[in-house]
């Protein structure tokens, strides 16, 4: 056995063959905007999931227009292939992977184990920031079968469809409300939404090297819960980050028709008036 | 009220800083932290398991013999973020006496304009890191 798509996977191995490659971008996304700046992958640029893929004004993503001069910038055309990396196993690199996809661009991969991996194996870190020729780039119209709303949400949880609760299991609980140092992340209410099973996305990863565990590992990890690959499964958890990560392994690594990621995560569930949760 | 010296000419250089220069600076601070004293391995509180969005911050607060007080930190190198705004404030405040400490206004690190380099939500570990300090203070001179 094998990941169902192991195209969407690739090693630092690869990575390091191909930082030259002008068929190929690699992409350093995350959660410390700075590391990129301290040293990156040779050949890689940077995109900042806050400062480069939000919207300026709403709780959203860039707009398609917008997105398209991200990427003509970067110089990554509609058919170059993009590699993503970076920090904390890879939560960030998964998000932007998954706004990649949400607009469209297919071509698309991780390098498995990101930048933790990298460093592990003392491969070359570089302070120059590369520049690429301009490209123009052409964005598809959002592909809202990749995203759950609100709405889709509740109705998931009132059919008792699966949803995967990502986070800590104190967050599950509703031990843990906010964060301290977080407060554009509180929520008001602690919980899950009904019918959530809590699989912390840390189970789909090895601690050692941050790669992603074998598929045997990952199948006995949801399916034990009730997650199966047929029918629709949604992941969420704070703001989005960390529920993209098993949004890729449930896509991706197991191949599962219908995922989606719900981004609103518990930041707007935990806000949101006459929402059901569960303790 | 007026900031520590130290403090203020810290904030006063960032303010002049460009946009690169800034994002240079914050990196050389941060390789600039030292790690946690051997002596002090020993005292790392076992801090609650901080949820793993954040970045775990040990600190250690320590009274020399004119009642000024040190902070010595234990932040991972994988968030050079938290830590470069660690490295400013123990340099702008280390020796200080904690009623300084603690009239340091939260919002001391306006003027920097740090958000041209790093976003909001990280700004905001200046708020959290001082918060600390000035608990930590505060203990140190109640608990003589």
């Amino acid at each position: 056995m094998s990941y169902a798509h192991p195209e969407y996977l690739v090693e630092t191995d690869w990575v390091a063959a191909h930082s030259g490659d002008p068929k190929v971008r690699i992409i350093e996304s995350d959660e410390d905007a700075l590391l990129y700046a301290t040293g990156h992958v040779p050949g890689a640029v940077q995109v900042d999931w806050f400062s480069t893929l939000q919207h300026p004004l709403r709780r959203d993503f860039l707009t398609k227009e917008k997105f398209e001069e991200v990427n003509s910038n970067l110089g990554i055309g509609n058919d170059t292939t993009v590699v993503f990396y970076g920090d904390k196993s890879n939560w960030f690199a998964c998000y932007a992977l998954w706004l990649f996809q949400y607009y469209g661009h297919k071509n698309v991969k991780i390098m498995n184990g990101g930048r933790a991996k990298w460093e592990q194996e003392k491969r070359p870190l570089v302070k120059d920031v590369p520049s690429y020729a301009r490209t123009s780039y052409q964005a598809k119209e959002a592909d809202s079968s990749i995203r759950a709303f609100r709405d889709e949400v509740l109705k998931q949880s009132s059919s008792k469809k699966p949803l995967v609760d990502v986070r800590s299991p104190k967050e599950y609980s509703g031990e843990l409300i906010s964060m301290p140092n977080y407060p554009q992340e509180g929520a008001s209410r602690g919980g899950h939404i009904p019918g959530a099973v809590s699989i912390p996305w840390a189970q789909a990863v090895n601690e050692a090297d941050s790669t992603f565990k074998s598929d045997e590992q990952l199948r006995a990890l949801y399916e034990g819960k009730g997650v199966k690959p047929d029918g629709e499964v949604i992941a969420y958890c704070r703001i989005g980050e960390r529920s993209s990560l098993t949004w890729f392994v449930l896509k991706y690594l197991l191949g599962y028709p219908k995922v989606k990621n719900y981004d609103g995560s518990w930041t707007e569930w935990g806000n949101l008036v006459n929402a059901p949760i569960e303790k | 009220m007026s900031l520590p010296p130290k403090l203020q000419e810290i904030v006063d250089d960032f303010a002049s800083m460009t946009r690169q220069e800034k994002v240079e600076s914050l990196i050389a601070y941060s390789e600039s932290l030292p790690p946690l004293p051997e002596r002090l391995q020993a005292e790392r509180d076992k801090m609650d398991a901080v949820p793993e969005c954040m970045t775990p911050v040990q600190l250690i607060a320590e009274r020399q013999a004119d009642n000024g007080i040190v902070f010595h930190f234990d932040i991972p190198p994988q968030s050079p973020t938290v830590r470069g705004l660690a490295a400013i404030l123990a340099n702008g405040l280390n020796g200080s006496q904690a009623e300084e400490i603690l009239s340091v206004p939260a919002d001391f690190f306006a003027p920097m304009n740090l958000e041209e380099a790093i976003t909001q939500q990280r700004i905001n570990g200046f708020i959290g890191v001082l918060a600390h300090m000035k608990q930590a203070s505060l203990k140190l001179v109640t608990s003589k």
